[in-house]
């Protein structure tokens, strides 16, 4: 009764993640053929202008996005967690989890336009500097990142959520008499009490957010220049693109890695923590 | 103050989740004039015109939507019953083996999806499964295996295993325990499971761009097309199309609100 799932993950992860391996080590143009070439194509991105800018791009985005993400979401839990009969309220926040990336860049696209969108004009008159997101890589970044803060802020809601449920009655109760403030509980009781959920939240989120392909393929194709290309960007453009299947599988395990290597010091900081609570 | 504070964060949270859902789906029965207007009206003459010319103008759109339909409830069906299944022999039998094999499925399940592309489409070239509904609800159930047979393995774990050795006592085969007895109680995981490999298979944008051309092209990828298209975009046209593929999915997700949360935080975390 476990053939079904594991043939599943065996055809469509597994081998195929063996076969990426053999593959960056060849210099296949499309999938087949290729000759062994050892190191050459991890040596290839690593001379690669634009990977190291694709890493760049991809940790900076990430980074505002997960961080974002955490302040929000944790602010929002301990403000509903307050809040009577929030049922309503809560499916209200969660309706983003229900939207496409497609239809989220296609809002957020007419909405902050520069000449005609219903956000950005407010913000041009409150005067902000406009985001021309079309040629400014900068400000095209900033939008791949709203996008993307929008479409993932139910799913850090939610955990965190849970996990301000979670803290005890009773611990509120006993700081309020001991004269503690609304900041000083939420640091000294809230905080410590969410935090191994919030540490997971983080390790999902950057397991997850290392894949950002969608939202910049749609809102600026990587362009002008290459110069808001991230790394998956960077890979499908070096396999599909360029024909180059040998330094595109190499970029997907440098991927791969990396998102690893973040998630691991956040999980490291976890296994810490719980630990230390014995 | 901080009462006043708190009723601005929640006013700004709802305004933020679903101020951008309303204004596409209202803007969608604005005529040309009115989605442009500044600011956006919120009474205004609504009118259809944006979705007769959707099927005038796109008469690939339905189309798109039923292979979105069909490739939906193909990876949905899938996916649950291979996690039901498995989730079923996890949550009964305890073993070194065993347990290797679980941590394999969740560690194989943070491979990013699009590294796997780059293996799969020349296969999938050569089997001559791209551009066919196969290929899309393989990768969809597969991606969404994982979560699944760990929901329903925290669900199964709650059902007493008297009932099951009750019913092997009567004669009843292990398949047959699992169709009469495990499934009607496994009913809540089993929707948890399902709803989360539902959402993105209607949804995704990369699977669909890269193993899709004509035949099996689903919704989201022809809105990319709309978004993208050379003669300029016709917004009231292309709100009219995003508005259509959102709602049902936006009105799943109110009915299965319930138990997304609780296989978010039981399945997703412990798991």
């Amino acid at each position: 009764m476990l053939a079904p799932a594991h043939a599943l993950l065996l055809a469509a992860l597994a081998l195929p993640a063996l076969y990426v391996l053999w593959l960056s080590v060849t210099d296949s143009s499309y999938g087949s053929g290729g000759g062994f070439v050892g190191w050459a194509n991890y040596a290839a991105i690593w001379d690669d202008r634009y990977f190291w800018r694709a890493l760049r791009n991809t940790l900076i985005v990430i980074h505002i996005v997960i961080y974002a993400e955490l302040v929000l979401a944790t602010v929002m839990a301990v403000v509903f967690a307050g809040v009577r009969r929030r049922r309503l309220l809560i499916s209200v926040i969660l309706m983003p989890y229900a939207i496409s990336e497609v239809v989220a860049v296609v809002i957020w696209k007419f909405l902050m336009d520069p000449d005609i969108g219903a956000v950005a004009r407010p913000l041009a008159l409150l005067g902000l500097p406009e985001l021309h997101w079309a040629s400014d890589p900068a400000a095209g970044l900033a939008l791949v990142s709203v996008v993307s803060i929008w479409l993932h802020l139910p799913f850090s809601f939610l955990l965190i959520f849970a996990a301000v449920l979670g803290v005890p009655k009773e611990l509120h109760e006993a700081a309020s008499v001991d004269g503690a403030g609304a900041g000083a509980r939420f640091r000294h009781v809230v905080l410590p009490a969410i935090l191994p959920t919030v540490l997971v939240a983080l390790v999902f989120r950057y397991i997850v957010a290392f894949r950002l392909f969608s939202e910049v393929w749609l809102l600026t194709g990587g362009g002008p220049a290459r110069t808001t290309e991230v790394l998956a960007i960077y890979l499908y453009k070096q396999a599909f693109s360029y024909a180059n299947f040998g330094q595109g599988a190499a970029a997907g395990w440098a991927m791969v890695v990396a998102s690893l290597l973040f998630a691991a010091g956040y999980l490291k900081l976890l296994h810490r923590r719980s630990f230390a609570r014995g | 103050m901080a009462r006043l504070a708190r009723i601005a964060v929640v006013l700004a949270a709802l305004v933020w989740s679903a101020g951008p859902i309303a204004f596409v789906v209202l803007s969608s029965f604005k005529d040309n004039r009115a989605i442009f207007d500044f600011p956006p009206a919120l009474l205004f003459m609504p009118t259809v015109e944006h979705y007769v010319a959707l099927f005038q103008q796109w008469p690939d759109f339905a189309g798109t939507l039923l292979n979105s339909l069909i490739v939906t409830l193909g990876a949905t069906a899938l996916a649950t019953g291979a996690s039901l299944t498995a989730g079923y022999v996890y949550a009964r039998h305890r073993g070194r083996t065993l347990a290797a094999s679980a941590q394999f499925m969740i560690a194989i399940r943070l491979l990013p999806p699009i590294v796997v592309t780059l293996p799969l489409f020349p296969l999938a070239d050569w089997l001559g499964l791209n551009d066919t509904y196969a290929i899309l609800i393989l990768l969809y159930a597969a991606f969404f295996v994982s979560l699944g047979t760990m929901i329903l393995k925290a669900t199964i774990d709650g059902i007493p295993e008297e009932l099951d050795e009750a019913a092997l006592i009567d004669g009843a085969t292990p398949w047959q325990v699992l169709v009469r007895v495990i499934m009607p109680l496994a009913a809540s995981g089993m929707i948890a499971a399902s709803a989360f490999v539902l959402i993105y298979a209607w949804n995704d944008y990369l699977f669909a761009f890269v193993f899709t051309t004509s035949r099996a092209k689903t919704a989201p990828l022809i809105l990319s097309e709309m978004m993208s298209s050379l003669t300029g975009v016709d917004w009231g046209v292309l709100f009219a199309a995003v508005t259509i593929q959102l709602l049902p999915v936006l009105a799943f997700v109110w009915i299965v609100q319930r138990w997304l949360v609780a296989g978010l935080t039981s399945g997703a975390v412990k798991g």
